[in-house]
């Protein structure tokens, strides 16, 4: 096999181990933050961890949290605000935490979430809400 | 900290510049090892436009020419200059060692070139910038200040 054959494979075979690598922090991060608390609120709300050096911030992120009408989106610098980070295992940006109303982190989104994924989880949010108070 | 506009058609210039570059230097070492020499001089440019902008060849080609010319639009986003310029030195040191490694380890230079291709094309086609993520956490860890 010619050099660029084998380079072409290791270079693969790098960028396997690194996506491997990165599903598996992002479930650590998201099993490790799973208990973590905020502050209550009377309806579920958005932590958005973000930063000045995050672009998909700005280009992609900002623009999503925008559709989604009528949500409180607490937004977080994750550089100044490091304690709040950790707490929520941000370990990129921007990193989106749907909280329950009762301050309970539900779902963390770790790397750009789009409009209808946190559409979607703040509706779960708001049913386990309503089974919470109605039970 | 505080930003800028960041013309993000420049930084696309850029990331196509080198993909473009890497690519030609791999699929022309099949026919002479003469075309490796890219990779020396990418990384050059690379380092040379991280710490002299005016310098940074693919931007100035599409200042100069791309935009001029209304080949490319521009795309002016709020946005920070640390992170991407963080990140293009970041891809010509590693393009640096790859040229080292294309001494004595050719494979392992190979690879690693085309390790910084595919990383400017995630850029370039998904606008995830892994020299900005470790930005982000250098800066985080108080390792870097703007």
């Amino acid at each position: 096999m010619s050099a660029q054959l084998w380079a072409l494979a290791v270079a693969g075979a790098v960028v396997l181990a690194a996506a491997c690598l990165e599903i598996y922090r992002a479930r650590r991060a998201k099993r490790l933050s799973a208990g973590a608390t905020g502050s209550a609120a009377a309806d579920p709300y958005i932590l958005y961890f973000t930063g000045d050096s995050c672009t998909v911030c700005r280009t992609h992120q900002e623009p999503a949290l925008a559709r989604l009408d009528g949500i409180r989106i607490d937004r977080v610098d994750a550089v100044a605000e490091r304690a709040l980070a950790d707490r929520f295992h941000v370990y990129t940006l921007p990193t989106t935490v749907v909280m329950a109303a009762d301050g309970h982190a539900l779902h963390v989104n770790y790397g750009y979430a789009p409009a209808p994924k946190l559409a979607r989880q703040l509706a779960e949010a708001r049913s386990t809400q309503l089974t919470t108070a109605t039970a | 900290m505080s930003t800028q506009v960041v013309d993000h058609s420049a930084l696309k210039a850029n990331q196509t510049g080198i993909v473009a570059t890497i690519l030609v230097a791999f699929v022309g070492s099949l026919f002479s090892t003469f075309f490796l020499a890219l990779i020396p001089l990418l990384a050059i440019v690379l380092l040379l436009g991280t710490f002299v902008p005016r310098l940074a060849l693919f931007k100035q080609v599409y200042f100069l020419v791309l935009k001029p010319r209304g080949i490319v639009k521009p795309q002016p986003v709020q946005d920070r200059p640390e992170p991407h310029n963080f990140a293009q030195g970041l891809g010509g040191v590693f393009l640096g060692i790859a040229s080292l490694l294309l001494v004595s380890v050719p494979i392992a230079g190979l690879a690693l070139g085309l390790l910084v291709a595919v990383l400017a094309f995630v850029n370039l086609a998904f606008g995830y910038c892994l020299g900005c993520q470790i930005f982000f956490q250098l800066e985080r860890r108080g390792l870097l200040r703007a």
